[in-house]
């Protein structure tokens, strides 16, 4: 005598039971969480109008976060918006930067949310119409233009299938933009020079570029066997100069005299890695802690003019939201409040 | 409840369902069909969540990868002995199931903070160990031993089928509630109960009265290593393990030299997880039929033809579509049909821990190749690295030939 183990109408039905009441709860909780959205939504301080086209400089751009109808759209605010005013566009971007000069080009990195998410770097003209489209290998992480819209450059994580393939890596791409074609897929393809003698490896990982005034040159972070370097760059020469250790997200003043930076920091009890914002004098390269932020800030920082930064932190009560600060160098001031529900904010003058 | 039944009524039953596979089969492939859905819709938006929703760099994911990986395997060999210690296989494996479901509650709870992520994830990768072996080892007591090929075919194109879906339920809710990943984590914790549900209301532990009272000791599990089988078995799946290209480098190189867009990058993995799913089922009918050892022979043989179109990917498109299918058939001729194999003459007091240390061996074995394939890549090149695992790999396959084309005689 065999026993078949077969289960008996009851179970059947028990399943079937349990299985709805569970399909029930995901939907109570979705249904849940539209609502909270929802008030979260008629709570914002911006009085939102359409946005068709880039005014003269200067203004602040930026990606509207949290739960709005405007959620993900490219936004525009005079510094500060002490109107109150947003004006909204019906871009979608993830990232955005743009230069106030020529026709005022900008470039946005979109991630085209789906079963099979898609990733795309667009340039785009002052009526937000986009002129060129390239596909990236990633989850966009930075983009930055040059203060003349000559150049723009992009970083994306490249991911595997899943966060058990073999680590994450970056790329970073640099764009002409007025020619609308790439000048270099992966800044991998540039030499790199480390005290004068040609430096060279497989785990190469570059990210967050900062161009000069001068749309020449640029600086940006080199990661190898764990750590993170500041690169001096050439565009036309394809080449890196290493410059200074533990630098990352730099980004350069206006006036080309110091960069603004991230630096990782591991307190040694949690051995979690914590953000400090860092100011680095180029000449003489003096470093000076922005004490006067003491949250941990994971950005690449933008200036307004040569005293002020401005950077994202996540908002404490909403998730996936993130509000705009401004920070004044020389630690006179605590840091303000920019822009509510703000990310990738881009200070065009 | 059981139905007691004798040889006559046992085949009419069988002929009244589809080729005579056991309703535990069909309960693990919903149990599995469920949690494959839960898992793969984080898995698919996890990168999303860490770099857009919580702003952190994943560029430190990678690091505690090898760590995990230790924990995967000694939780995998744990479970396997446990539900043989106990003879209670649906029990172990529902604690995997449930401690993966509770993960997916726990990468909400743990924010943003790095420790607490890192501990999900170990926590949801020790969850999976648990509950491998014991579920395999259901699968296989409860099936006919001359049908099990087609038994595990059954339940991994159940498995492959929620893996596909998953990532379609989880930007349905995206799209309905933008960065809503809250949501997601919930419905998956759902999902993922009902799976467990599944698997506790529908499936019941095999009361054959061998294994009833049986409680083998530890030396006992370890005393498998003694059947010499079982060994050869153990060693010639080590040794293609070895020289086995991992799928994230065999994407890359893919990509890469077939000049593809970036954006098709999740379209590979598509294509082969549609053939896998397309071929499970014959290729366990398959293995039923000529033999396991044989139809593992040809897997890893397409295996080689895959690497092989993957090298010729440069000079045409072509070759890289038809690398892919072979990859996904590979998958089809190798993961089930492997532990259909051993299930013939592991004890059915001990399967569980049989299967634990086969997958135990050839995970590891992957493991070494792939720090060999990471070595071989930084020195010289991918196309390098492809190049001498095919000619490793065409050598193990003539090593192993004679055990896998006569396994089911082996001595």
């Amino acid at each position: 005598v065999t026993v078949i183990a077969s289960p008996s109408p009851a179970r059947v039905l028990a399943f079937l039971g349990v299985a709805i009441a569970c399909i029930g709860a995901a939907g109570a909780y979705a249904w849940w969480a539209a609502q909270q959205r929802a008030k979260v939504a008629a709570a914002i301080t911006r009085t939102e109008k359409p946005l068709q086209s880039l005014p003269a400089a200067p203004y602040l751009l930026l990606r509207v976060t949290g739960p709005g109808a405007s959620h993900g759209r490219v936004a525009l605010e005079s510094l500060g918006a002490s109107d109150g005013v947003r004006s909204v566009s019906t871009m979608n971007c993830d990232r955005v930067h743009a230069a106030s000069s020529g026709a005022g080009r900008g470039i946005c990195l979109e991630a085209k949310r789906g079963a099979l998410t898609s990733y795309h770097a667009h340039l785009f003209d002052s009526n937000l119409r986009k002129t060129a489209s390239f596909d990236l290998a990633g989850a966009p992480s930075r983009t930055r233009m040059s203060a003349d819209g000559t150049l723009a450059a992009t970083t994306v994580f490249v991911s595997g299938h899943s966060y058990s393939a073999p680590g994450f890596s970056t790329r970073t791409s640099i764009i002409d933009a007025q020619a609308g074609r790439m000048i270099v897929a992966d800044l991998e393809a540039f030499a790199v020079v480390k005290d004068g003698q040609p430096f060279k490896a497989a785990d190469f990982n570059f990210w967050g570029v900062t161009f000069t005034p001068d749309a020449k040159g640029f600086y940006a972070t080199l990661q190898t066997d764990g750590r993170q370097w500041l690169v001096q760059g050439d565009v036309a020469q394809q080449r890196m100069t290493v410059i200074a250790p533990n630098v990352e997200c730099p980004s350069l003043s206006p006036d080309g005299q110091r960069i603004a930076f991230k630096r990782r920091v591991v307190p040694a009890p949690q051995g979690r890695v914590v953000w400090q914002l860092v100011v680095r004098e180029l000449a003489s390269g003096t470093e000076t802690v922005l004490a006067r932020e003491t949250r941990n800030v994971d950005d690449q920082v933008e200036w307004i003019d040569n005293r002020e930064i401005v950077y994202s932190l996540p908002d404490e009560a909403t998730p996936a939201a993130t509000n705009t600060f401004a920070l004044a160098i020389d630690g006179s001031s605590a840091p303000r409040l920019l822009a509510p529900l703000a990310y990738s904010p881009a200070v065009v003058r | 409840m059981t139905y007691s039944l004798d040889t006559k009524s046992m085949s009419q039953l069988r002929g009244a369902r589809w080729s005579g596979l056991s309703p535990t089969v069909y309960a693990l492939g919903l149990t599995s069909l469920l949690t494959d859905i839960s898992s793969e819709m984080v898995t698919s938006i996890l990168p999303l969540y860490l770099v857009f929703a919580l702003q952190l760099s994943p560029l430190q994911v990678g690091l505690l990868d090898a760590v995990y990986q230790g924990a995967a395997a000694a939780a995998r060999l744990a479970g396997g002995w446990c539900a043989d210690r106990w003879q209670r296989h649906k029990q172990v494996a529902a604690s995997g199931y449930g401690l993966s479901a509770a993960c997916k509650l726990g990468w909400l709870a743990a924010g943003s903070s790095w420790p607490a992520l890192s501990a999900v994830m170990a926590a949801d990768r020790v969850g999976k160990g648990i509950r491998t072996a014991p579920r395999d080892a259901l699968i296989s007591l409860s099936s006919e031993p001359s049908r099990v090929g087609l038994a595990f075919g059954v339940h991994r194109a159940f498995d492959s089928a929620g893996a596909l879906l998953g990532p379609l339920v989880a930007f349905a809710i995206l799209a309905a509630l933008p960065e809503a990943y809250d949501v997601i984590f919930v419905a998956s914790f759902c999902i993922a109960l009902a799976g467990l549900a599944a698997l506790l209301l529908l499936v019941r532990n095999p009361t054959a009265s061998a294994t009833a009272a049986a409680r083998p000791t530890f030396a006992q599990a370890m005393g498998l290593l003694r059947i010499k089988r079982l060994r050869s078995v153990l060693i010639a799946a080590s040794l293609l393990g070895l020289a086995t290209v991992a799928d994230p480098f065999f994407y890359l190189l893919l990509q890469r030299s077939a000049a593809l867009p970036v954006a098709w990058f999740p379209l590979l993995f598509l294509g082969t997880a549609l053939t896998y799913l397309a071929l499970a089922v014959p290729a366990g009918k398959l293995a039923d039929r000529i033999g396991r050892g044989r139809v593992i022979l040809l897997g890893h043989a397409l295996l080689l033809a895959a690497c092989l179109c993957l090298l010729a990917s440069q000079q045409h498109k072509l070759w890289g579509a038809l690398a892919l299918a072979l990859l996904g058939a590979y998958y089809a001729c190798t993961d089930g049909v492997l532990m259909a194999a051993i299930s013939a003459w592991l004890p059915a007091e001990l399967r569980a821990s049989g299967f634990a240390m086969i997958t135990t061996a050839t995970g590891l074995s992957r493991l070494v190749g792939s720090a060999l394939f990471g070595v071989l890549w930084q020195t010289w090149s991918l196309q390098t690295a492809v190049t001498v695992f095919a000619v490793a790999l065409a050598l193990a396959l003539l090593l192993t030939a004679r055990t896998w084309i006569r396994l089911e005689h082996l001595p």
